[in-house]
This record gives structure tokens, C-alpha cells and sequence, in this order.
């Protein structure tokens, strides 16, 4: 019970800041639509002005609505990206900030305060995704093909591997104490090998042995099958293994790892370095 | 209960310190600092303990270590009889820590949000949290800004909002680090007032300060450290009757080179001296610790005279703790 409370401390918390900074709203209502729009006037400047392309497209990827398929792409990397600069940056926020230190010094497992962080940042993304939906509809007629309730099962079991590899990389930007290089190098790899915009099969073979082994790249292949294509459970039980795997392997790396941060930072003193 | 607040017997801690050379030579040079050197000291239940010393002396990395924030190297620690090492969760249920500097809260929260979230992460919640927020908020002089950012708050009342956060859990064990720091003289006096009365609720308290006049005004026993090691522990009284032997001069010239200081150093029976040159008289304030009475002034004022400068103030003082500091390490508390 006093476990509860703490996490759910720390998310009123979070939330009481995040309030007090509007203009967070913004980016919210902003970045779902404004993202997007780039690659899909690519998209359609490429696949001709008679569309005569998309048999092309539709041979790789088993639909010819490519605004589906980049919108899936490009909210799962901006529900990635926010997660890297809410959630896997918070501890380092902290630290910058000088309440790191005060927040060790309560009698809670340390665990729950990001539990609590993790929780507030959930909720944000769940506003995000609800927002992004009602976007789309509007801007982009967006429809979905599938099951809504199977998309949303698909996004319930990534979020063990996407906030596994928040808690590794929350531990990894306390050692590095650098936040903005380590966000672009793990969004980068996200935009690179998890097929964002563009179908896995146009990558080299080097390249999609490494995308395969990549959790959002399953979310993404994922959703585009349920949404666009109208698949079904079966259709993709594979991606569903993966990513129940994937969760909990870098779940238990993610804790694991902020454990061995916690204990080192114990040891050097650098849990209230700037 | 074991018999004291907090024990602490042969405390050491190493910082690994890497020095690199550069981007493209990878040999790394590793050297050993020790912040703190197999230090022994008991601090008893309902006393203020003070931990004096110049910066970089030792005190934080103690107070750190005593507040589970840092592993020791070596050595123990007891906090109400339970080990800090083994048992960081049960230490903090009965200290509260108030630590340096005005960035241990969050500015973007009211001083109220601050308290309910921290008694929520002490598992203090509903009712009791909402009476014990506003009684710590009374009497710490918050309650008209509460419902204020602590971003708009004075450095002073900032303090106080900490200082209510570490007595949000009741605790029976109080650390204080530096707690003065960065205040204007009323508030620091205030915040002295407020740890006196915190003392008289029967709590311990473990102070940290370079300000002697804090320590010896607010401490029933003080542990003088520098370098890691303690140099002296006892009552304030006690310390500064260490030094009966020993008279201070505080001399006002018009001028002070390196040659006169060594001149006076030369007689057998000064100690110690130590300068400052005070912008707005224009003069020199010369600090002489001496040895043998009327027969050392005399020599020392002969040899001042004998240099053509004029004395323009004279007297003798009592020691103070900063005059042992300066005694057993021949150097200032503030250098």
C-alpha cells in the first residue's frame, strides 16, 4: 500500500509540474500531424500523379494506404521519442534539477519513484495516441482496417520493451550525463532499422537482421497488419511472442540496470552531481 | 535504543579519481583521494553535534554517508542503533535531512505541494499529512505563501520549506547540512532560533558548518575537521580553553609586507599570524596568536615600530574556535 502511494505521488507530482508548463500542451496537439505530413507528400510526390507506384508499394507491404502506413510508423517513433525525453531523461532531470538526492532520501524502494514516472509518462502518451486518433480522422480520414481493441493489445504488450529500454536508458544518461546525444542515438537507430516510413524488405540484409531483433519494429509491423491490412490475432501471433519475450527480457535488463546505477552512484557519490 | 544517535567508528571514504589525457591518449591516470580518513565520533540522543570545517574538509561526504546517499569505504555506521549500510530504509524513517544548498525542492510546486508530496513518499497521507502540513507551515512561518510557487520564494524561505520537509516524518534524528548557507544575517539568525527550538523537542541534531560563530553559538559539542580527519572534539568551551596558553593580538597598521611577517614569526613565542587587508579603512588587520604574555607584545610591537609602520589599533582577544582552527592547522577556516 505505502508502495501505491509513493508511485502515485510522484505522478501527481510530474502532472502538477507538467501543468504549470502550457506550452506542453502544444507539442501535443502539434506533432501528430505536423510529423507526419513531410513524409507523406513525399510519399505521394513518388508514387506518381496517377498513383501508378503503389502496386509497387502495395507488393511489399500488402496495402496501398501509405498514409496509414506512415502515420503507424511515426507514432510509434514520437511515442518512442517522448518516452526518451519524459520518462528516460526524468532521473537526470532530477539530478540537474538537485531533488534527485532529496528523493533518495525518503524511505521508499527507489524503483517506485520511477514506477511513478513511468506511470505519469504512460498516461501522457495514452493523451497522445487519443489525440493523435482523433487528428488523423480529421486530417487524414483515417480508418481502421482491423480490430481497434487488437491495436490496442498490440500497444499494452510493447510498452514492457519500450519502458525496459526507458529504464536502461535512464541509467545510462545518469552515467553519461549527457541527454540530447543519447535521445538522437537511440532515436536514430529507431528511424533507421525500424521501418518508420518505409517497408523493412527496402533495407540491405545486414540491416534487417538488426531490425528484426528490435521490439518497435514488431509494435510497427504489428499495428500496420491489424490497422491497414484488417489482420487478425493469428495473423500476428509471432510479433504478439516477441514482443511478450522482448518485454520482459528488457524489463528485467532495465531494473537490473538501474539497480547497478543506483549502487554505483551510492559508491562514487554521483547521485547529486551536476 | 542503543546509547547513542549516531555512531561512527572508523569512517573512511576513497573517491577513484581518473584523470584523462587527452581525446587521443586513452592512458588513463588513476589516483586515490581520500575525502575522509578513519573518522570515530558519537553524537548523544538531544544534543546539537556541529561539524566544523573549511570547504572541501570532509563534512558533506560525512553527512552524506551518515544519510545513506554515499557508501563508505570503510568503517561503520549507526543511526538509532541500525546500520546505514545494511538497512538505509529503516535509517531514514527516523532522520530527516535538510542538505545544502536551495535546489533540494521543487520551485515549479507551491511550498504546500512540496510537503504533501514528500509526507506522501514518507507514507504520511490524508488527514494527519493536511494537520501536519499546516502546523509545520505556521510554524516555520510559510502558511500566508503556501499556496505560492517556491520558484517566487527568498533563498531563506526556501530553507525553511526544506527544513519543514526533513520534520515532515516526526524524525528523532536531524542533519543539517551547511543549513545557513547562502542566507542573509536575519535569516540565518532566525533559522539558528528554529534549530535551538527543534533541540529543546528533545531531537538530536548533526550540524555541518564553516561559520564558527554558528557552531559555537548553536552546538553542545563540536567535532573540528580538516582534511578528512578530526582534529579536535569537545564542548566549544573546552576547544577554545585548549588554547588558555595562547593570546590573540589584533593589530590595525598601515601597511604589512612579507618581510615584517617574517620578522615577527622569528620570535620564539609567536605561534601563528594571519592577514587581511580591509578595503574600506585602508588598513592592514593583523592576527597574532602568541605565547608568554606582556613579553611577547612588547617584542612584537618593537619589532612592528622598529619597521617605521604605525599601529593605529591595538587589542587582545579571547580565543575563538576559528583561532584553534588556525592554531592546529596553521591555516584560516575561510581559505
Amino acid at each position: 500500500m505505502k508502495s501505491l502511494t509513493s508511485i502515485f505521488a510522484v505522478f501527481k507530482k510530474e502532472l502538477k509540474i507538467a501543468l504549470r508548463y502550457p506550452s506542453w500542451f502544444m507539442q501535443l496537439i502539434i506533432w501528430p500531424v505536423a510529423l507526419p505530413f513531410g513524409y507523406i507528400f513525399t510519399a505521394r510526390a513518388l508514387s506518381g500523379k496517377d498513383a501508378s507506384s503503389l502496386n509497387q508499394f502495395q507488393s511489399m507491404t500488402n496495402t496501398t494506404d501509405y498514409i496509414t502506413f506512415i502515420l503507424i510508423g511515426t507514432t510509434i517513433w514520437m511515442l518512442v521519442n517522448s518516452m526518451l525525453w519524459s520518462f528516460g531523461s526524468r532521473l537526470r532531470v532530477e539530478q540537474i534539477r538537485g531533488t534527485l538526492e532529496s528523493n533518495w532520501l525518503c524511505p521508499v524502494p527507489k524503483i517506485n519513484i520511477q514506477i511513478g514516472h513511468a506511470l505519469f509518462d504512460l498516461v501522457t502518451n495514452l493523451i497522445f495516441v487519443i489525440v493523435s486518433l482523433i487528428e488523423f480522422k480529421i486530417f487524414f480520414n483515417f480508418n481502421f482496417a482491423g480490430s481497434p481493441l487488437l491495436a490496442f493489445l498490440v500497444l499494452i504488450l510493447s510498452i514492457p520493451s519500450i519502458y525496459g529500454i526507458g529504464f536502461i536508458f535512464s541509467s545510462l544518461v545518469i552515467w553519461a550525463k549527457e541527454i540530447n546525444s543519447m535521445v538522437f542515438l537511440v532515436r536514430g537507430i529507431i528511424s533507421i532499422f525500424c521501418g518508420i516510413t518505409y517497408p523493412l524488405t527496402v533495407l540491405p540484409n545486414w540491416m534487417k537482421s538488426i531490425s528484426k531483433i528490435i521490439p518497435m519494429t514488431h509494435t510497427i509491423n504489428a499495428l500496420r497488419s491489424v490497422i491497414a491490412a484488417g489482420a487478425n490475432l493469428h495473423d500476428i501471433s509471432y510479433e504478439i511472442k516477441f514482443l511478450i519475450l522482448s518485454g520482459i527480457i528488457l524489463m528485467i535488463l532495465g531494473i537490473l540496470s538501474f539497480s547497478y546505477t543506483q549502487n554505483k552512484a551510492k559508491a562514487t557519490g554521483s547521485l547529486g552531481h551536476y | 535504543m542503543s546509547g547513542f544517535a549516531i555512531e561512527v567508528s572508523n569512517l573512511r571514504k576513497e573517491f577513484i579519481v581518473n584523470k584523462k589525457n587527452g581525446f587521443f591518449n586513452r592512458k588513463k591516470e588513476r589516483k586515490v583521494f581520500t575525502a575522509v580518513d578513519g573518522i570515530s565520533f558519537n553524537v548523544k540522543y538531544g544534543e546539537i553535534f556541529g561539524f566544523l570545517g573549511p570547504n572541501g574538509a570532509g563534512k558533506t561526504t560525512t553527512i552524506k554517508m551518515i544519510s545513506t546517499l554515499l557508501m563508505p569505504t570503510s568503517g561503520k555506521i549507526k543511526v538509532d542503533g541500525i546500520d546505514v549500510v545494511k538497512n538505509p530504509r529503516e535509517v531514514l524513517k527516523n532522520m530527516g535531512t535538510v542538505l545544502t544548498g536551495e535546489r533540494s525542492i521543487y520551485w515549479k510546486l507551491t511550498g504546500r505541494e512540496n510537503l504533501e508530496y514528500f509526507a506522501s513518499m514518507y507514507g504520511i497521507t490524508g488527514k494527519k499529512a493536511k494537520e501536519k502540513i499546516d502546523y509545520l507551515l505556521k510554524r516555520l512561518d510559510l502558511f500566508k505563501r503556501a499556496d505560492e510557487t517556491v520558484e517566487k520564494y527568498s533563498t531563506g524561505m526556501k530553507q525553511r520549506v526544506a527544513l519543514a520537509k526533513a520534520l515532515l516524518a516526526d524524525p528523532k534524528i536531524l542533519i543539517l547540512d551547511e543549513p545557513t548557507s547562502g542566507l542573509d544575517p536575519q535569516s540565518a539568525l532566525n533559522l539558528r532560533q528554529l534549530i535551538l527550538e527543534i533541540k529543546e523537542e528533545g531531537r538530536t541534531v548533526l550540524l555541518t558548518t564553516h561559520y564558527m560563530e554558528e557552531a559555537d553559538d548553536l552546538s553542545d559539542r563540536i567535532a573540528i575537521i580538516d582534511h578528512g580527519k578530526i582534529i579536535a572534539l569537545d564542548t566549544p568551551d573546552n576547544i577554545k580553553k585548549s588554547l588558555n596558553r595562547t593570546n590573540v593580538l589584533i593589530l590595525e597598521l598601515n601597511k604589512w609586507d612579507r618581510s615584517i611577517e617574517n620578522s615577527i614569526k622569528d620570535i620564539d613565542s609567536v605561534k601563528n599570524i594571519s592577514s587581511k587587508f580591509n578595503d574600506f579603512s585602508q588598513r592592514w588587520e593583523i592576527k597574532i596568536h602568541i605565547e608568554n604574555g606582556s613579553k611577547t607584545i612588547s617584542q612584537v610591537i618593537e619589532n612592528i615600530v622598529k619597521h617605521g609602520i604605525d599601529i593605529t589599533n591595538f587589542k587582545k582577544e579571547e580565543p575563538t574556535l576559528e583561532d584553534v582552527f588556525l592554531d592546529l592547522t596553521g591555516k584560516s577556516l575561510r581559505e
